[in-house]
């Protein structure tokens, strides 16, 4: 591996998306990230659709391989006493490790960061849960769809005149990677420059809640609580989705934000200038929001017809803000996205060939790079032990036969 | 003062969707100095405000996500003011833009002249789609960049349109990720001794929190599609936001092996209450496969709890999840959150002071650090978002511009 990370080495306990996704920012920059697992207790997108006619069985899940590419797999069996003297060697080995299980679960194993300090007092380490380690809440047990209706994501998100719903993909569990990416690295220049080692307690919530500051303070200052307002903005009208001629069964949608009176007056002339968009008592951001329900109901008349990469088209070239609602399936023909090259096909030995996913971020002096498929568990135990942590071979096949690689 | 960023100066020219990544610069120790046209921020001239009194140093939206900066004022649109800025790329470390793309360039601000004058600058632009590609050029915001992400279209009532979360999601995922890029590209600084470009899209940042769905489109055919307040199932869809006494709780009807304890401990306290059927209680969790049900079987599943949860308000129930760990968990609102216990123990929430103003809460640290010097490692606000122009003088002394200097830059109407 080269890049910004070589040589680089990250432990990673735990599983599902917050934990996982973190370290792919650095193993696409030529780190070598090792994860710890176990048939005893898998990662639960490895048997989340899991049936006993799944190919590969616990190797054959795609929502683990499309999370988790770039990355090696030691399967180590935690419930022995010999697998926990295996993974604090590899701890002390590496230069950071990160955990995502609940809180007192690594302190359980002698794995914590207060343990594993005292013999590596550089050691870089990040704990992330959903309420954090600390506090009469830390044990509360939960996934994302909880840590969005915790952090107020859900109460945002819905109509106004109708119940909230689940923001898709629930909002934290990509907020929080993304925060441990951050700390990690920051931590790790830290160290690079003072030669110190930390560790890093990440609250999924509060994470959520810090990104959510708006609705806090507009709470704190003025009792305000924001609601659900649909897709509709206090600072622009119209600024909505509206619907498109269907694509066979398919809805389509497309966005439109008019964010001022001059965009206003683009938006009018591309659509030809019709009698209602020249009503002057709709040429100011102030009168549009007061009647923005009409203005809605005309601009769709207008969208009904038409496709949404048309309107888009049409309106972009006219200056005025709009995009198609683009859905799973449209993403891997969007050209933006393809010259971005956000995703990158990669191999894998039961699912064949399948595109994953890279960050968002492109660098002028360095690559994001996906060498190899999500690993099979335990793919790497021999590699990892015996290379990376110069394991003898006769340890190696004593530890192995007593079932410690389970 | 320390943190981990301790030492970078960062100059951040961003507007809304960039707000968040110079904060968390700021909330890790950085030296964030927020520059501003000398009308100000247009995020200034929002509503809503501070006690409802239109100022520009009482907008929330400006306040939210501005502290831990400190403020400058420069008229970039001038000559003078294009010569200070260059002046002062030269003592910094890290630039946050978000331009749309060729507008720096165009003011002859643009990376290629930047890198000359400093190698070591990082500059990170934050724009909807990117610096390059057939839509560089075109305009985006929040609902326009989610749009093209897939999580649009998967979020929201099966009879509406998609819908999104009603504050920019987009601003919050990029604004990290823009961190993320800087903090990088510091560390390549560190082996190359050289600073380089960093490119963050938007719209591709708003892919990732579909968490896998859309690279697994290729393999598994989902385009997605809006359930509401239910989730998909193979055979049907099942209620996962129920109606309580006082609000809404998040609750799944799910198996395995993570999911089914917190559903006979569901069982066992809604049966403490004599709510609990009979089928319920001697149901089989153990082989409860959400996925094998019929809609007609998981609606008679759903009944009981649904009637429970109409009897309990969001604080009892969470109260009770958290002490018999059941996987549910209240729609907060502010009030909530401002209220938990939890926020209160980990003393989460901070009174930020602004003079003459009073003082203002605030989500504090995102995470909380242990180490030898814990100073030198804290995480968390460093002072209050600046007032239009507050540390004009200041910044510009540090940086060596003097007092007979900046009177004329001021009488110019530069700062």
């Amino acid at each position: 591996m080269t890049g910004l990370f070589a040589g680089t080495s990250i432990l990673e306990f735990g599983g599902g998306a917050a934990g996982p996704v973190a370290t792919r920012y650095f193993a696409d920059h030529g780190a070598t990230v090792i994860r710890v697992e176990s048939r005893q207790r898998p990662d639960f997108l490895r048997v989340l659709r899991l049936t006993p006619d799944t190919p590969g069985g616990l190797d054959g899940a795609h929502h683990f391989a499309v999370l988790n590419a770039n990355k090696l797999s030691v399967a180590l069996n935690l419930a022995r006493p010999e697998g926990v003297a295996v993974a604090r060697r590899l701890a002390l080995r590496v230069e950071a490790v990160a955990e995502n299980f609940a809180p007192g679960a690594m302190a359980k194993w002698g794995l914590d960061y207060a343990s594993l300090v005292r013999e590596r007092a550089d050691l870089v380490m990040i704990s992330t849960c959903l309420n954090g380690q600390t506090g009469p809440h830390r044990f509360y047990p939960g996934f994302g769809g909880q840590g969005s209706a915790l952090a107020g994501f859900n109460h945002l998100t819905g109509w106004p005149d109708r119940e909230p719903v689940g923001p898709f993909g629930t909002i934290t569990d990509s907020l929080s990677p993304r925060l441990a990416a951050l700390l990690l690295a920051s931590a790790l220049l830290h160290r690079r420059k003072t030669g110190e080692g930390q560790h890093i307690d990440l609250s999924q919530v509060e994470g959520g809640i810090m990104c959510l500051s708006e609705m806090i303070v507009t709470y704190t200052a003025n009792g305000e609580l924001l609601g659900r307002q649909g897709n509709r903005s206090r600072h622009a009208a119209p600024h909505g989705v509206f619907r498109c001629a269907d694509e066979g069964r398919r809805d389509r949608w497309v966005a439109i934000v008019v964010h001022d009176d001059d965009d206003w007056r683009r938006l009018g002339r591309a659509l030809g200038d019709p009698a209602w968009a020249l009503d002057p008592g709709l040429a100011t951001t102030t009168a549009r929001l007061a009647r923005t329900s009409e203005i809605e109901q005309r601009l769709e008349e207008w969208t009904r017809g038409r496709t949404p990469e048309a309107v888009a088209d049409l309106l972009q070239a006219a200056g005025v803000e709009a995009s198609a609602v683009e859905d799973f399936g449209d993403l891997h023909e969007d050209p933006q996205l393809a010259h971005r090259g956000h995703f990158r096909p990669v191999q894998h030995a039961v699912l064949g060939r399948h595109p994953v996913e890279t960050h968002a971020i492109r660098f002028s002096a360095m690559a994001p790079r996906i060498d190899a498929p999500a690993p099979r568990l335990g793919e790497h135990t021999e590699h990892v032990l015996r290379d990376l942590l110069g394991m003898p071979a006769d340890e190696f096949a004593r530890l192995r036969d007593a079932g410690v690689f389970e | 003062m320390g943190g981990n960023l301790d030492g970078i100066r960062v100059l951040d020219l961003t507007g809304e969707p960039g707000f968040l990544a110079g904060k968390l610069l700021g909330d890790l120790g950085a030296d964030v100095i927020k520059v501003e046209p000398p009308a100000g921020d247009p995020a200034r001239r929002r509503p809503p405000f501070w006690g409802d009194v239109p100022d520009p140093e009482r907008s929330l939206v400006w306040l939210a996500l501005n502290t831990s900066k400190r403020g400058i004022t420069l008229d970039l649109s001038r000559p003078r003011g294009r010569e200070l800025f260059l002046e002062l790329m030269r003592r910094i470390d890290v630039l946050l833009e978000s331009e749309l793309p060729g507008q720096m360039a165009a003011r002859g601000l643009g990376w290629a002249e930047l890198q000359t004058r400093n190698p070591r600058l990082v500059h990170c632009a934050v724009t909807p789609f990117g610096q390059s590609g057939p839509r560089a050029g075109w305009r985006g915001s929040d609902l326009t960049v989610s749009a093209l992400s897939g999580n649009l279209y998967a979020t929201g009532d099966p009879d509406r349109a998609p819908v999104r979360c009603s504050l920019p999601v987009a601003y919050y995922h990029g604004g990290i990720e823009a961190a993320v890029g800087v903090v990088f590209a510091l560390l390549a600084r560190e082996e190359s001794g050289r600073g380089q470009h960093v490119d963050v899209a938007l719209q591709e940042a708003m892919v990732m929190p579909n968490i896998g769905s859309a690279a697994m489109f290729q393999m598994i055919g989902l385009r997605g599609a809006r359930a509401g307040a239910f989730m998909r199932q193979v055979n049907g869809v099942a209620r996962e936001i129920w109606p309580c006494k006082d609000g809404f709780v998040s609750f799944a009807l799910r198996g395995g092996p993570a999911r089914v304890p917190g559903l006979v401990a569901m069982v066992q306290y809604m049966g403490e209450h004599g709510m609990a059927s009979e089928s319920l209680e001697e149901r089989d969790w153990k082989s409860h496969n959400l996925n094998l049900l019929t809609q007609a079987e998981i609606d008679d599943l759903s009944r009981p709890f649904a009637a429970f949860f109409l009897t309990k308000t969001m604080a009892e129930l969470y109260e009770a999840a958290c002490a018999r760990n059941l996987m549910l968990a209240p729609i907060n609102t502010a009030r909530e959150i401002v209220a938990s216990p939890q926020l209160a123990a980990r003393e989460f929430l901070v009174d930020v002071e602004y003079r003459g103003r009073g003082s203002l809460r605030y989500p504090g640290a995102f995470a909380r650090t242990t180490s030898a010097h814990p100073e030198a490692t804290r995480v968390g606000i460093r002072r209050p978002a600046p007032a239009l122009g507050e540390h004009t003088a200041e910044v510009l002394s540090e940086l060596g511009i003097g007092s007979t200097e900046l009177a004329r830059l001021r009488a110019e109407g530069v700062v």
